[in-house]
């Protein structure tokens, strides 16, 4: 039997519709302007050069006593976790009554362009974590990593473990030589001197395009003819171009941070391996004594869940939960499975481990 | 699916074609644009062009029309192609979609390209101007690279003379843009060979779908299937080791080539007196040591500076404890080991004012053998002129302490007396004698405890020595103010 079975004047149909659809809808999307983001309120409780640390405000107040900082990843920007009222992990986790920090970066220019994994590690989120702390009026609190902000979470909490009560990864990588880390494959032929020293701080363009050629007629081609079928929807719309919106408002990379990520995770995969030195601090992930939450998105393309799920083999906590996310790596904040399965999975187990 | 005689799939076609186009005129007009009389068989994706003039580049989401109209071009001539084998696959023969697919576009005003080697395409369309501004350069070198290769051997020569130096720096970076375009060639190589892997699952992937129920009957569910083959094609060569190594020297290569180009830029720069990258951060990374150097200080982290703040913290800490309980040796050292964890109070603290304020010499002295070393003001006389802040104030607190008791006097506070010598004669050499008195009263009293000090008196010791004869130093410079 034949495997296609198309009828042209069906096919014909189907290319004439798509040509309506973009009639209608080129109209629409010229006229929309630029979406806004960040559904809940919140207040600075800490500045320091461009990071900021915000407090998100719920409608009533937490009954959680020990706050939660999350920590992102420098290559985006954090408002993923917040990105819509309907599509907020922080919206979720502050209606189950937690109270949740975040540390936002900013946007690095030339001038922090020296800034080490150090200064953003022992520095920025060793003096964030100790601002939240004397704002909630607490020796330690938890901490939340995501993504690359979740490596650094797992070296702060190695180094400073007497900081922090409870840690949470999300999609974390630990193990960054897994056979399918495709990123991590392509990073180890690349000269990082000659790279950073050629570039001082990495182009978010640059770090843009690395991504999509990950899948690059995926992410460059299919995604925008699957926008065609939504052009008459509004609020479909607009949803799509909030998440185009955050996956292409990507800061600079700082120099010498990035160089020490590449060498010592991707190129040295030091983490699992041994021997990663931040500052003048060993990091050693068997000093991990509190309990671990690790969340990973089981299709993940840019952190492999196997590169993720290794974190129980060399924390050297008793107390490990590991929860598999059926999603991709941002379906994780912002799909509608996310909302109902992430934030209540957070909640209950931080509450049994409140005291 | 519905069959035609053989003959007649070229009317049909162009049937559709003409179909196709008259719709699309009419959803131009409607736009507000009239579409010219473009022929039947014109390329269907032709018409984005003119999508891409009445709505791209304008308004906030001008990159997102741009991207969505360049998909569509896309999905529109692989819609053609599609159609254009169904319709020639008449009288029941089977049509060769992979060959459609690969073939159908070579026709006028397609890319050829764009399905020879979708993954090239696709790669292509990705449009981050970092990435393009890098392309559009090399571009504009290319004229200039063939001859560059053909004298590649040339380019090794040692240069000579006054502008021998500029001579080595072109040949390095001719060297380097050959070597560019050539990775960039066998990265080319590799995407093509992603591409045709593409066409062959393609294939596989459609021969999976001959089974009942599991037929494709629309363009986009083709469409669908074509993207997966291309993308498991694109990821087989991806993880390659081929690929790393290729992609490595990609990146390498132009790596090199930007760095050749910004040193002749600050080699212009610097000709013309302007400021110059390498300048910006050499100041850059000076000021971000120094700031590292400070914060590490006032954290208390490392440095030799906050390691003195906290020893000295904690000196003051065991005096003022001292002071204030009157406790013996033993609960003041207690004490002073867990003040150093504390804040230092700016207040000071005061027993109450009907408490007979008695002096703990017996803890005062235990404290002293610690703080100042004697063998200091013996082996340095001069060292009765010291007036270094520490010594004043340790020794201040001495005195205070060697008192007879008396109820405190209203008004008069110690800084006071401290900042006006003259009222009390003068304090700073009388300081001194009673810090060598005390000292050796120490010593023959508590001589056990005096040894049991160790190497942590003895360090401080020397410093302080170290501090005293700066101060006299400074004060005699100073003309002995």
């Amino acid at each position: 039997m034949e495997p296609v079975r198309i009828e042209p004047q069906k096919a014909l149909d189907e290319a004439l519709k798509m040509q309506k659809k973009l009639a209608a809808g080129m109209k629409t999307l010229r006229e929309l302007d630029d979406v806004s983001y960040g559904a809940t309120d919140k207040e600075e409780i800490y500045r320091e050069d461009k990071m900021v640390v915000y407090r998100f405000k719920g409608a009533r107040p937490p009954t959680a006593k020990v706050p939660i900082l999350i920590v992102y990843a420098l290559v985006n920007r954090p408002y993923m976790v917040d990105l819509q009222s309907d599509r907020s992990l922080v919206g979720n986790l502050l209606a189950q009554g937690e109270d949740v920090y975040l540390i936002d970066w900013g946007y690095p220019d030339r001038a922090d362009r020296w800034l080490t994994l150090d200064d953003y590690i022992n520095g920025y989120i060793a003096r964030s974590v100790d601002a939240v702390a004397r704002h909630t009026d607490v020796d330690k609190i938890n901490l939340l990593g995501i993504c690359q902000g979740g490596a650094f979470s797992l070296c702060f909490t190695a180094m400073h473990p007497d900081k922090v009560k409870n840690l949470i990864t999300m999609v974390t990588p630990v193990d960054f030589h897994t056979p399918e880390n495709m990123l991590s494959h392509w990073m180890r032929g690349v000269d990082t001197d000659l790279f950073v020293d050629t570039l001082g701080n990495v182009p978010a363009d640059l770090m843009n395009w690395c991504y999509l050629t990950l899948k690059p007629v995926r992410l460059n081609q299919q995604k925008y003819i699957g926008l065609v079928d939504i052009l008459d929807d509004k609020v479909e719309l607009e949803n799509f171009l909030r998440m185009e919106k955050w996956i292409f408002d990507s800061p600079d990379q700082v120099g010498e941070a990035f160089r020490q990520f590449i060498k010592d995770f991707y190129q040295g995969n030091k983490l699992v391996k041994g021997g990663l030195k931040i500052g003048s601090r060993e990091v050693d992930l068997r000093k991990i004594k509190m309990p671990v939450l690790n969340i990973f998105a089981e299709q993940d393309h840019l952190v492999p869940p196997s590169a993720s799920r290794v974190l129980v083999d060399h924390v050297g906590t008793k107390d490990y939960t590991q929860l598999a996310f059926k999603g991709g790596h941002i379906g994780i904040y912002v799909s509608g499975r996310a909302q109902r399965e992430v934030p209540p999975a957070i909640h209950n187990w931080l509450a049994k481990r409140a005291d | 699916m519905t069959e035609w005689p053989k003959n007649e799939w070229m009317d049909q076609w162009q049937a559709l074609s003409r179909q196709y186009w008259n719709a699309f005129q009419d959803l131009t007009r409607e736009a507000g644009t009239a579409a010219g009389n473009d022929p039947a068989a014109m390329p269907w994706h032709e018409g984005f062009e003119q999508w891409a003039r009445m709505f791209g580049g304008g308004g906030k989401q001008g990159e997102t029309i741009e991207r969505v109209l360049a998909s569509a071009k896309s999905f529109t001539a692989f819609a053609q192609s599609m159609i254009a084998a169904a319709t020639a696959g008449g009288h029941g023969a089977m049509p060769n979609w992979t060959d459609a697919l690969r073939n159908g576009f070579n026709m006028p005003g397609g890319s050829a390209s764009m399905f020879a080697n979708p993954v090239a395409q696709a790669l292509r369309e990705i449009s981050g101007q970092g990435a393009k501004g890098f392309e559009q350069m090399m571009e504009s070198f290319k004229p200039y690279l063939d001859p560059m290769r053909e004298a590649k051997t040339w380019l090794g020569v040692p240069a000579f003379g006054f502008l021998r130096e500029h001579q080595e720096h072109y040949q390095k970076m001719a060297v380097a843009l050959i070597d560019y375009q050539e990775q960039t060639s066998r990265y080319n190589a590799l995407i093509m060979k992603s591409s045709q892997r593409g066409f062959e699952l393609f294939e596989s992937k459609l021969a999976a779908r001959e089974e009942p129920g599991r037929q494709i009957d629309s363009l986009r569910a083709l469409y669908d299937l074509w993207v997966d083959a291309a993308e498991e094609a694109y990821a087989e060569i991806a993880l390659s080791p081929e690929f790393r190594e290729i992609y490595g020297a990609l990146v390498n290569a132009q790596m090199r080539v930007r760095s050749q180009f910004q040193q002749e830029v600050e080699r212009i720069s610097t000709d013309f007196g302007m400021p110059t990258r390498s300048e910006l951060d050499s100041i850059g990374q000076r000021l971000h040591d120094l700031r590292r150097e400070v914060r590490n200080g006032a954290a208390g982290d490392s440095s030799a500076l906050a390691r003195e703040v906290e020893s000295l913290r904690r000196e003051v800490a065991e005096l003022k404890a001292a002071m204030a309980n009157g406790a013996p040796t033993q609960r003041v050292a207690a004490s002073a080991s867990a003040a150093a964890s504390k804040p230092i109070q700016h207040k000071r603290p005061r027993p109450p004012v009907a408490k007979k304020r008695t002096p703990p010499v017996a803890a005062l002295r235990a404290n002293i053998k610690e703080s100042v070393s004697t063998e200091s003001i013996k082996e340095t006389p001069r060292a009765k002129k010291v007036a270094a802040p520490r010594v004043r104030a340790i020794t201040r607190t001495i005195v205070r302490a060697q008192r007879p008791a008396s109820p405190p006097r209203a008004k008069k506070s110690v800084a006071k007396v401290a900042h006006r010598p003259s009222r009390v004669g003068h304090p700073v050499a009388s300081f001194a004698e009673r810090i060598a008195t005390f000292a050796r009263t120490a010593r023959r009293k508590h001589p056990d405890a005096h040894a049991a000090r160790g190497k942590h008196a003895a360090a401080r010791a020397a410093h302080l020595r170290v501090a005293g004869a700066a101060a006299v130093r400074r004060s005699t410079k100073n003309g002995g103010r």
